[in-house]
């Protein structure tokens, strides 16, 4: 097979072979990463992402383990490299979290090693891992009583952890002395190997083309990108759609809501997503840095393109973002941003809702918009203290969509679906909680002629001493609900409540931290998801199942679906359903 | 007597005769293989007509060839295709209060983070058939609420009202405490006795609610269907006159007897590859080798497992359909790479090849079964590397024109380039696939893939091997001579296996050795009255325990093999050390002073079978000239042009012979690919070696010297 067969010197099969080795490159690092780190987020969580650059910083392939991080890397790495110019060396490996320099979130901290072939920086190996602790006001990273980057955690600006292939011992060590925990530095050892890792197979690669063939081929793949991304846009009808969205409880203020507005303009191939007009920045730590702002953004590109698009910089060239400076979406030095990423549910909310206009049978209805915490305290059954996040509660329904139901308990949309709910019994091995409900919650799905997917209602108890609950995120004020689609309903509110052992109940909404006495009751709700269509063309025969699997009540299938069944037998009345259903 | 092992698949049925009766199976070959085509809606007439093909091609009629029969294994996908299909039992659950739904929750997660239009797999049981009762057992196995009877009673007539097959059970915590599962079952078996039951702490008494519900919602699905055909099957079998053992091949890489394949139908459900790596056993281990990579390329996927000193690697943690298996199988990762699948091209100018497949129908084009896009095998066809007259040795006929045609239409057009490089590409891009999967198995493990032996089998794998191999930087390459029916002849040497595991959280500083004895002892009995009781006397009887340890605090535990003396004296320092050594091979550190706890113990009974014998064969020369066919011009990957290629038949080839790539090894079920710069060299039994010219006399001293100088010694 000859390399210069074809126009520029492309030889389409190489580019193909390259295409699926630098994906394999990732998908090892990923893997490497995943099984030498040591903190739950990231081998249970696996909230990281690793990737391959071009020397230029441009992304050639990642591995995206979380959605949000998809689009975090390329962004940090420019600054980087910005940032030292022509003073990056072979052995360099270079650390970075800083959000006022495009970072995403603070203990997102980037990991970045340049690869050098024949003497010349050729490409770089990168992963981003959100990391346990780095300091701040609260451990984990989520502060809600910030109001400034300094109370969230380090930040660290580009720096060189290792110079010339030598390890700086007193950067190190004074990097990690302003972190809690002793493993985080053990997690970032394990980065910087998964970096090495692929700093090795794209030395492989590079020998094998050499670098022009190497360049001119990541070339033609980047540009393959971008033809698929103007090919996708291309097949939206043209014009400006406009969605809007809110925060209700950014934390601090109570009763202020915060727009968030998105413009998007279709021309061509071309796309535009113009947030002009949201609102400015929050007091306290809900404000997005631009690049959580725009990786929020992706979710909702990617979620409505092809999924099997490859990722790399090509499809980022006919996107468009623009989030208006100075505001909550694009937040200036030295606002804190720690819950930034939680934004991304109004960022996706309004684009989609955008694009529902353009492009209704790709797109689904609202998501869960998630309300979560996490409780901490002394657990006397094994004498440890403990934390756990409550992502079996928080986990609600996806929206509708075209020709399929929303999925159950599948949330949040920031990470897609990535995210696992504990094991029930593992879950009380692990942490002093003891569940006493975890189930769908039936008529949680917003109805439609594709049901909204399902939200969950869980009841567990604390167990604990000196027991601290933390509870944050959205959804719990009217006018938040995720929305329905083209007649489909919108779904419910998250809730959650407190029963302290005297009796006394809380309704809980919004950003607080509690002492838990021993004994705690605590029971949430995580809503479904959006409805997509007029839920009185849903099959009946369908609903009818629904209801014979106590997932829809009978009053809600004749109320939103106009199906009327016979309370004992559940067999349909069709006379009376059609009557209902007259009109559709 | 003859014994016969019957691998089901999909496309074929195959099978493996052997035996010590000389006008059955004469000295020349250590066995004979035989293919039919599977019939899917009752697989087991294909079964039936096999043998009586086998017993005609004899002259003697099925009844005298089975008369001769001492052992039947059979392999088959009968519960797996029940599951990918949807079509099996109807089954309802019967579990605790509040915890109606984590069947079918999955734990909240999606394959693909950015598709919303690919639906969720669907639970085994639907939500209407998933009842609950009250009663509540806490992590240690303490009561906190009595199990209420009366709701069970009435669940259960629910049930039967609804008309259920079967019934599967499985409680909040009954790994800790199997009380009220025992109690709930016994109500089954008075309300409901004709329905097939399935008990969580008796399948599978192992921590973890999701993990367990799931595996048991298999069995219950998968259960009274797989004992309907198995006793169709031996009626049919013992109708014809077969008075010997009739043995079912498990996903674990044993075999069992057939009522316990029944009750323990979730256990089969993986069974369809597990015998490669047992077979993969027998023709490595006589050559030394005791690391290798056993990979094994059909029509639709490609199978990779690992052996490692000798041992098949087990998991705890099997996927299928999307759906969560918790009982222990080989560790077997397959990719949708196979001869069928098909190259396409992206709107931005990339080739890709699979994961959508042609399948068996209607096949690659080249088959002439009305299939028009281009596969893998295509591709193959084009590049010169199978010889169209000679497909299945010549039984079928394949059309190089249908092939070419769909490249140039799929591939060349779009990509502007000629057939033969569309062709290349496909082949390379493939490849390619197939050794990063590999390496993600190797390298998820923390091994390199260069030190480790590649096993080639499968229709299509000798074909692709070398590339991978090379690709890989794999120092040798063996290809089996009964490759193509790999699996058949795996299961004639798989053991009687029955594991069992048994969840049990304890703190090492607090454990005591005599504990620790007393429950390993128990599971063996429990373990040696089945193996008993499938005919096993207790001298053929072995038993590998086991631990799953983490460091307190971690959610994973790694699972920790230990020496059949810790059986009745565990040595609980030894133990600790094990487990260290395995969390920094696996997870590259061990942290030696922080404190471990024991979450599960395992049992893996084997009850040893009488392996077929396999004969010394003759060796011969390095000459290969006398088995050389002719030539015949192909493509070769990173060659312009074509390069004419030497023909071997490899039928024909003795032990000790060798020859030099490009070169084509034919034999009727697959056809072997040497690239250039390669040798071949042959062992015994057909069983073909290749490796890098530059390394050969080295490979050859390591893989053969010894085993070929002394012939009386090749038996194994």
């Amino acid at each position: 097979m000859s390399e210069k067969d074809s126009a520029g010197g492309i030889d389409r099969i190489l580019a193909s072979v390259l295409q699926r080795r630098l994906r394999s490159i990732t998908e090892e690092m990923a893997l490497t990463l995943l099984h030498t780190t040591r903190s739950p987020i990231l081998s249970e969580g696996r909230d990281f992402a690793t990737g391959v650059y071009w020397a230029n910083g441009d992304m050639l392939e990642q591995t995206e383990y979380t959605a949000l991080l998809g689009f975090a890397l390329q962004p940090s790495l420019k600054a980087c490299i910005e940032y030292f110019g022509d003073d990056i060396r072979p052995g360099d490996v270079i650390f970075h979290n800083d959000v006022y320099q495009q970072g995403n979130q603070i203990n997102d901290l980037g990991v970045f090693k340049p690869v050098f072939f024949e003497g010349k920086l050729a490409a770089w190996a990168a992963c981003k891992a959100h990391q346990a602790d780095l300091g701040g006001g609260a451990p984990g990273g989520y502060n809600p009583d910030a109001t400034e980057i300094w109370h969230e955690g380090m930040r660290v600006p580009p720096l060189k952890m290792w110079e010339g292939g030598k390890l700086r011992r007193d950067v190190w060590d004074f990097m990690f002395a302003n972190s809690r925990l002793d493993i985080v530095a053990e997690d970032v050892k394990a980065c910087a190997g998964s970096c090495t890792v692929g700093e090795r197979r794209l030395l492989e690669v590079l020998s094998r083309y050499g670098r022009g063939v190497f360049d001119r081929h990541v070339v033609f793949i980047m540009d393959g990108a971008e033809r698929i991304m103007r090919g996708e846009i291309a097949s939206m009808p043209d014009g400006e759609y406009e969605g809007e969205s809110f925060l209700a409880n950014d934390g601090v203020q109570e009763g202020v809501r915060h727009p968030v507005k998105c413009k998007v303009t279709i021309r061509g191939e071309e796309i535009a997503f113009d947030y002009t007009g949201s609102a400015g920045p929050t007091p306290g730590y809900a404000n997005a840095p631009l690049h959580a702002a725009t990786s929020g953004l992706m979710i909702a590109v990617l979620m409505n393109v092809d999924p099997q698009i490859p990722h790399n910089a090509g499809i980022l060239r006919p996107l468009q973002m623009i989030f208006p400076e100075n505001s909550m979406l694009n937040a200036e030095f030295p606002h804190a941003t720690s819950y930034g990423n939680h934004l991304t549910h109004q960022i996706w909310d309004a684009a989609v809702k955008a694009l529902a206009q353009a492009i209704p049978h790709r797109v689904t209805a609202g998501w869960n918009k998630c309300y979560w915490g996490n409780s901490s305290g002394f657990d006397e059954r094994n004498g440890r203290r403990y934390v756990d996040f409550f992502l079996f509660a928080m986990k609600g329904g996806s929206g509708a969509t075209e020709g399929l139901d929303g999925m159950n308990h599948i949330g949040t949309v920031m990470t897609g679906g990535a995210m696992t709910a504990q094991d029930p019994e593992m879950h009380e091995v692990q942490t002093p909680h003891r569940l006493r409900h975890f189930e769908y919650e039936a008529d949680s799905g917003g109805p439609g002629r594709w049901r909204g997917g399902l939200g969950v209602r869980s009841e567990w108890k604390i167990l604990a001493r000196d027991a601290k609950v933390i509870l944050f995120g959205q959804q719990t004020e009217p006018g938040e609900e995720p929305f329905g689609l083209l007649g489909g309903k919108p779904a419910g509110l998250n809730t959650a409540k407190l029963t302290f052992p005297d009796g006394r109940e809380r309704h809980i909404k919004g950003h607080e931290v509690f002492p838990a006495a021993d004994g705690v009751l605590i029971e949430m709700t995580a809503s479904g998801g959006g409805g997509y269509g007029d839920p009185r063309l849903r099959p009946a025969e369908t609903v009818r199942e629904e209801v014979r699997d106590e997932i829809i009540s009978i009053e809600s299938a004749r109320r939103d679906y106009g199906v009327a069944l016979n309370p004992e037998t559940l067999e349909i009345d069709e006379a009376k359903t059609a009557q209902l259903r007259k009109g559709t | 007597m003859i014994q016969i092992g019957i691998d089901a698949g999909g496309t074929f049925t195959d099978f493996w005769l052997t035996g010590a009766d000389e006008t059955l199976a004469p000295l020349a070959t250590p066995g004979f293989m035989h293919k039919t085509p599977s019939t899917p809606d009752d697989p087991s007439r294909a079964v039936i007509q096999g043998i009586g093909e086998m017993a005609a091609a004899r002259g003697m009629p099925a009844e005298e060839l089975l008369d001769k029969t001492s052992l039947i294994v059979h392999g088959t996908t009968v519960a797996t295709n029940a599951v990918l299909t949807g079509r099996g039992a109807r089954a309802g659950l019967i579990t605790t209060r509040g915890f109606r739904d984590v069947l079918e929750m999955r734990r909240g997660w999606r394959e693909e983070f950015f598709n919303n239009k690919r639906p969720l797999p669907k639970p085994l049981i639907r939500r209407a058939l998933r009842r609950t009762a009250a009663g509540r057992l806490d992590e240690n196995g303490g009561e906190l609420e009595p199990l209420d009877e009366a709701a069970v009673r009435k669940e259960v007539a629910w049930l039967k009202d609804e008309k259920v097959e079967s019934v599967a059970v499985c409680f909040m915590h009954a790994w800790a405490n199997p009380e009220h599962e025992k109690r709930a079952a016994e109500i089954v078996r008075e309300e409901f006795p004709e329905a097939f039951l399935t008990v969580s702490s008796d399948l599978h008494p192992q921590i973890r609610l999701y993990e367990r519900v799931s595996t048991c919602a298999f069995n219950a699905f998968v259960g009274p269907i797989i004992g309907n055909y198995l006793e169709k099957l031996e009626a049919s079998l013992r109708n014809l006159g077969f008075s010997g053992a009739f043995l079912i091949m498990g996903s674990h890489g044993g075999v069992m007897s057939a009522p316990l394949a029944v009750r323990r139908a979730a256990s089969t459900l993986l069974s369809g590859p597990a015998a490669a790596p047992v077979a993969a056993s027998q023709v490595a281990a006589p050559h030394g080798v005791e690391n290798y990579i056993v990979t094994d390329m059909g029509g639709t996927s490609y199978d990779v497992a690992l052996i490692q000193g000798g041992q098949p690697l087990v998991s705890q943690e099997s996927w299928l359909g999307g759906l969560r298996i918790a009982l222990p199988s080989l560790d077997i990762h397959t990719l949708g790479a196979g001869g069928g699948s098909i190259a396409w091209t992206d709107p931005g100018g990339i080739l890709h090849v699979g994961p959508q497949s042609a399948g068996a129908r209607p096949g690659p084009a080249c088959y002439g079964h009305g299939g028009s896009e281009p596969t893998a095998t295509d591709a193959c066809l084009a590049l010169g590397y199978i010889d169209p007259d000679y497909f299945l040795g010549g039984k079928m006929k394949l059309d190089p024109e249908a092939a070419r045609e769909a490249i140039r239409r799929g591939v060349a057009e779009p990509l502007d380039m000629t057939v033969a490089q569309a062709a290349l590409g496909i082949y390379e891009i493939i490849c390619v696939q197939m050794a990063a999967g590999i390496r993600e198995v190797t390298v998820r493990r923390g091994l390199d893939p260069r030190d480790f032996l590649m096993l080639a089998a499968g229709g299509a794998g000798p074909l692709h091997a070398n590339f991978i191999a090379r690709e890989l930087g794999i120092p040798a390459l063996m290809v089996p001579s009964d490759s193509a029916v790999f699996c058949a002849s795996g299961m004639l040497a798989s053991d009687l296996k029955h594991d069992l595991a048994v969840s049990w959280r304890v703190r090492f500083d607090t454990l005591k050795a005599g504990e620790l004895a007393r429950r390993l002892s128990s599971l063996r009995s429990e373990i040696r009255d089945v193996l008993a009781g499938q005919g096993v006397s207790a001298e053929k009887m072995s038993f590998e325990p086991g631990m799953d340890m983490r460091y307190l605090g971690q959610y994973h535990e790694v699972s920790v093999p230990l020496p059949a003396e810790a059986i009745d004296a565990p040595d609980l320092a030894d133990a600790l050390r094990r487990f260290h050594e395995r969390h920094d091979a696996l997870y590259g550190y061990a942290t030696a002073d922080m404190p471990v706890e024991g979450i599960t113990i395992r049992m893996s009974g084997r009850g040893h079978t009488d392996r077929p014998e396999v004969r010394p064969q003759p060796l011969g020369g390095p000459e290969a000239d006398h088995a050389r066919k002719g030539e015949r011009p192909i493509h070769l990957p990173g060659a312009a042009g074509r390069v004419a290629a030497a023909v071997f038949d490899g039928e024909a080839l003795r032990p000790g012979n060798r020859l030099r790539g490009p070169a084509i090894v034919e034999r009727p079920n697959t056809t072997v690919l040497v690239l250039d710069g390669h040798e071949l060299a042959c062992g015994a039994w057909g069983h073909c070696f290749i490796w890098p010219e530059e390394t050969a006399d080295e490979m050859r001293a390591k893989f053969l010297s010894a085993f070929l100088s002394t012939p009386g010694a090749a038996s194994g």
